[in-house]
């Protein structure tokens, strides 16, 4: 297990420097530059911009000072856009905010989405089964930025009950709109993997030998069948949570969160450098950490799976 | 079974009812007076929504209206722009004195200026600003509009004087200059005392200095810094050649530009040409006063909450970045007896339907312009707190004219024709239908010229003779077989009001002329390297709004060549406009700067579309804030009115 996990971390590093590598490149194809606005520069002021930020410079050069400082020092460089601010500050400061806010959404999607898509699959065909199963659908095919301005519809411009927007703290009003936007469809999925997963395992040998043996059906459920019915929201947990944990762009701009999502959008269409690679950089960290903590996660819960 | 089906779709159902009661009854109600709740708060803090996260607190470094309106707040000018025509009025500059031909100016600061941390501010604190602003090493993207001060733009762009290594003496401009304009009074070597006669308000004239003799010689002649660019233009330039070997390349430094301390609270600004706008621009954030103490010891983070000192009516309380930037009243301000508010709370946002929300539900007090939405107009414009006066910006298309068949006047005026401006106008309801090429009615006094009005006939009879004829279909409708389509194009960047008005022109034109011109919409950042390289065919979206309040900031685009992205210069046309910057009657100025912009919009490289308006939101209680072209505040004349019959209702008037 631990060579395993050694193994996977090693794989990590090129893999990250790929992407960075990658990632440099990009930006440096696509059209602009983090200076070009509606009023064009003159041809001077340019030039001291270009040299000022070391754009005059060749570009295996540039290449090589972004990798030495990344590798040598973990510092992404400062922000073109936010003149003079670190990077590693910006990602340290707005991370907390994007991976509570999605921390808790996906606590809230596991917390109904599970006992939801659990009782759909011990009560097939039921009632319950069939609404349940049409929210869940309702839930996954309404995108999050039409759900949260209907919510926000709702319960700040007609009841006057929430805020709108704007971040105030976790421990605020302001969190519960976009925790409950965010978490809709993640909601949706864990409900609608529980069923699936439920189904497969209630009939499989296992479960019937539990029965057979004449434990209570809370105990079939609880203890064997949900185990392994949840093998499927195992693994979409992985992406899911890298995804969640790195800031939604959509959430972070309807409600004017500052989040990471927010810095990464921006960042891009401002051509903003060392921040859109910094940024890359820790979502793709975080990516293959999250995967391997799912691998890990599987190892546990089923003990067929050895590494 | 059978009766399960109903019931899956009641959840759903019930969902999707509720959400349309919700909507029918959203912003879309039209009961109210104004635009959602209308409760003050309780403190005496204004809430603001100025636009995106500010790029830095540093004033010279972002060039946005967001960040304007905020160091408005944090930092104070010689002057500062009257709350609602923008005009430039006294803020630490008590009084002022202009020379004839406006190519001098001398401030008389006041004496009780002081930073935040209770230093005093004098002139070399200006000095010291204004050489920054404009210094190669701080590459500020707004520093051409110091290129008025004497050198100041042979600083910025590191070029070099001609100096006799022998002698000491520098080369003159006026040497090697074909046709020059004849040299502003700010380079003649008249004495001080007979340029500005002695005023009631002061014993004696302000003291002729050595530096102020050295300003008041003729204009020394520059070189490009670079050797390579420099050599080429020798290269070019035989008798200029011959005159520079063997003489000395001296950088031009900070200390040569037209700017000095005079004693401690005289400023004296000698610029390259007369320039009779320059003191409106003083007011912009280029030249608001930064602390030299505080940048020495912090370099690049001087701005940081906690080592910054700043200069205006509030200070710095808290920035926590996306999230809320925070002034506070500050005791140290000369004028703060006169500060109403006791701060400030900036909400950094840039989804306009987000900003209306919690404006509606009242936890901000006032909205940045633009920021009503084109669906939410219809309902929002009918209320009490919307603010609809005309906007210093322009709407209008660029058209590279260095390609056929957009080379050809006749060709672009046509396009021009073809365009019903007062129906777009109409339909989008906020802005005025324009010929010209400076937004109608905002420069008083100023003689707009009028350019060609809606006349589809004139549109096809031009395209006909441009070899492109119009053909009448059976079923009244037209048609241009032989017009090239495929070197013709529409560029824009991506977005919905963007699109629309693309969408807008390309059925005028295939209405009127029978031309489907096609439309390319663009990433933003993708669409401005597009445009400024002249990679596009045929038009392009643009739009300009003032940087100061003179029709020069809109016919200064086509100034130097290329710059417009049209790819149209003309010679004449600069000439004409230097000519009406060295009149020193402002009547006669407009009136020549009108010139040049009739002959501007007839020669076409751009098709005006209209006068933009500010399209903002503000509660009635919000008073001192007006709809002022620029949409700039200045806030210590901001205040919240507690007594309700002195509220606003509708847009407050500009003229009281």
């Amino acid at each position: 297990m631990l060579r395993f996990i050694i193994k996977r971390l090693l794989v990590t590093i090129p893999t990250i420097l790929v992407v960075i590598t990658i990632t440099w490149g990009l930006i440096r194809l696509a059209p602009g530059n983090f200076y070009s606005g509606e009023k064009r520069l003159p041809p001077a002021i340019e030039k001291n911009i270009r040299e000022k930020y070391g754009l005059d410079k060749p570009w295996y050069q540039q290449y090589g000072r972004t990798m030495w400082n990344i590798l040598r020092h973990q510092d992404f460089g400062t922000s073109l856009n936010f003149r003079g601010q670190s990077v590693n500050v910006i990602i340290r400061r707005s991370l907390p905010v994007s991976a509570g806010v999605g921390i808790l959404a996906y606590l809230l999607a596991l917390l109904i989405g599970i006992p939801v898509g659990s009782i759909a699959a011990l009560k097939q065909n039921s009632r319950w089964d069939y609404s349940s199963m049409a929210v869940t659908m309702l839930g996954i095919s309404i995108p999050n930025f039409v759900l949260g301005p209907i919510l926000v519809m709702i319960f700040s411009l007609s009841l006057y009950w929430l805020p709108p927007s704007r971040w105030n703290g976790f421990f605020s009003s302001n969190i519960i709109l976009p925790v409950v936007t965010l978490s809709a469809v993640y909601m949706a999925y864990i409900a609608r993997l529980t069923r699936a997963g439920m189904l497969e395992v209630l009939r499989s040998d296992y479960i019937r030998t539990a029965r057979a043996k004449g434990l209570s059906e809370k105990d079939v459920v609880i203890r064997h069948a949900l185990r392994g019915g949840l093998m499927p929201v195992v693994s979409y947990t992985g992406p899911a949570l890298a995804f969640l944990l790195t800031g939604t762009v959509v959430i972070e701009k309807i409600f004017a969160l500052p989040g990471l999502g927010n810095y990464f959008i921006q960042a891009s269409l401002n051509r903003d450098e060392p921040l859109v690679i910094g940024i890359v950089a820790f979502i793709a960290i975080t990516l293959l950490l999250m995967n391997l903590l799912v691998d890990i996660t599987y190892a546990y819960l089923d003990p067929r799976v050895r590494y | 079974m059978r009766n399960s089906i109903p019931k899956r779709l009641v959840a759903p159902g019930l969902l999707l009812s509720l959400a349309s009661f919700f909507f029918s009854c959203g912003p879309g109600s039209g009961r109210d007076e104004y635009f959602g709740r209308i409760v003050p708060p309780q403190a005496n803090i204004f809430r603001y929504v100025t636009g995106d996260e500010p790029q830095s607190l540093d004033p010279p470094i972002s060039l946005g209206q967001p960040e304007a309106r905020i160091y408005m707040a944090l930092f104070d000018g010689l002057v500062e722009y009257n709350p609602k025509d923008l005009s430039p009025i006294p803020s630490l500059a008590e009084r002022w004195d202009i020379n004839q031909d406006s190519s001098e100016f001398t401030f008389h600061l006041r004496q009780n200026g002081r930073w935040s941390n209770g230093d005093p501010i004098d002139a070399n604190d200006f000095v010291y600003t204004f050489r920054r602003s404009v210094s190669p090493e701080l590459a500020s993207g707004n520093a051409y509009l110091a290129y008025y001060i004497k050198y100041a733009q042979a600083y910025n762009e590191k070029a070099v004087f001609v100096r006799d290594h022998a002698t000491g003496q520098y080369l003159l401009a006026k040497d090697f200059q074909k046709d020059a304009a004849p040299e502003p009074l700010s380079s003649k070597p008249d004495a001080v005392s007979a340029e500005y006669p002695v005023t009631a308000a002061e014993a004696k004239p302000d003291s002729d200095t050595p530096f102020h003799q050295l300003m008041h010689s003729p204009m020394r002649l520059t070189l490009p810094g670079s050797e390579k660019a420099r050599n080429k233009l020798l290269e070019s330039d035989s008798k200029l050649k011959a005159a520079v070997a063997g003489k000395d390349f001296v950088p031009v430094k900070g200390e040569d530009i037209g700017v000095e301390a005079v004693d401690k609270y005289v400023l004296r600004l000698s610029l390259a040409q007369p320039a009779p706008f320059f003191l409106g621009l003083l007011a912009h954030q280029l030249f608001r006063l930064v602390p030299r103490k505080t940048i020495e010891q912090y370099g690049e983070h001087w701005t940081d909450p906690d080592h910054i000192v700043t200069c205006g009516p509030f200070k710095l309380k808290e920035w926590v970045a996306y999230n809320k930037l925070i002034v506070q009243r500050d005791p140290m301000f000369w004028d703060a007896a006169n500060v109403h508010l006791d701060g400030i709370e900036f909400y950094p946002m840039a989804d306009n339907p987000s900003i209306m929300n919690l404006y509606k539900v009242g936890e901000i007090d006032a909205v940045l312009n633009h920021t009503v939405p084109n669906a939410w107009l219809e309902v929002v414009r009918t209320k009490k707190d919307y603010m609809d006066a005309k906007e210093a910006a322009i709407d209008y298309l660029q058209i590279n004219v260095l390609h056929p068949p957009m080379n050809d006047v006749r060709v672009r005026k046509a396009f021009n024709y073809a365009i019903d401006k007062v129906a777009w106008a109409t339909w989008r309801k906020i802005v005025k239908p324009l010929t010209a090429f400076s937004p109608e009615g905002i420069f008083p006094g100023y003689p707009q010229p009028k350019g060609d009005d809606f006349n589809p006939e004139r549109a096809r009879q031009l395209l006909g003779e441009a070899g492109f004829p119009v053909i009448k279909n059976g079923d009244g409708s037209y048609s241009c077989p032989s017009f090239p389509v495929k070197d013709v194009e529409y560029i824009y960047n991506t977005q919905e009001s963007n699109k629309a008005m693309a969408e807008w022109m390309q059925a005028q034109w295939k209405q009127n002329l029978g031309i489907t011109i096609p439309l390319r919409n663009m990433e933003s950042k993708t669409f401005l390297a597009v445009r400024t390289k002249l990679e596009y065919k045929g038009f392009s979206r643009g739009g300009w709004s003032a940087d100061y309040m003179d029709p020069f900031t809109f016919l200064s685009l086509f100034y130097t060549g290329g710059d417009s992205g049209t790819g149209w210069q003309d010679p004449k046309y600069i000439a004409m406009l230097d000519e009406a910057n060295r009149t020193l009657d402002q009547k006669k100025r407009y009136e020549l700067l009108a010139k040049a912009e009739k002959y501007l919009i007839d020669a076409q490289p751009v098709i005006p579309i209209d006068t933009s308006s500010v399209n903002w939101v503000k509660k009635p209680y919000v008073k001192g804030m007006y709809p002022n072209p620029g949409s700039l505040f200045p806030w210590k004349f901001v205040y919240i009115e507690r007594d309700r019959s002195k509220w606003d209702i509708g847009t407050p008037s500009l003229s009281d």
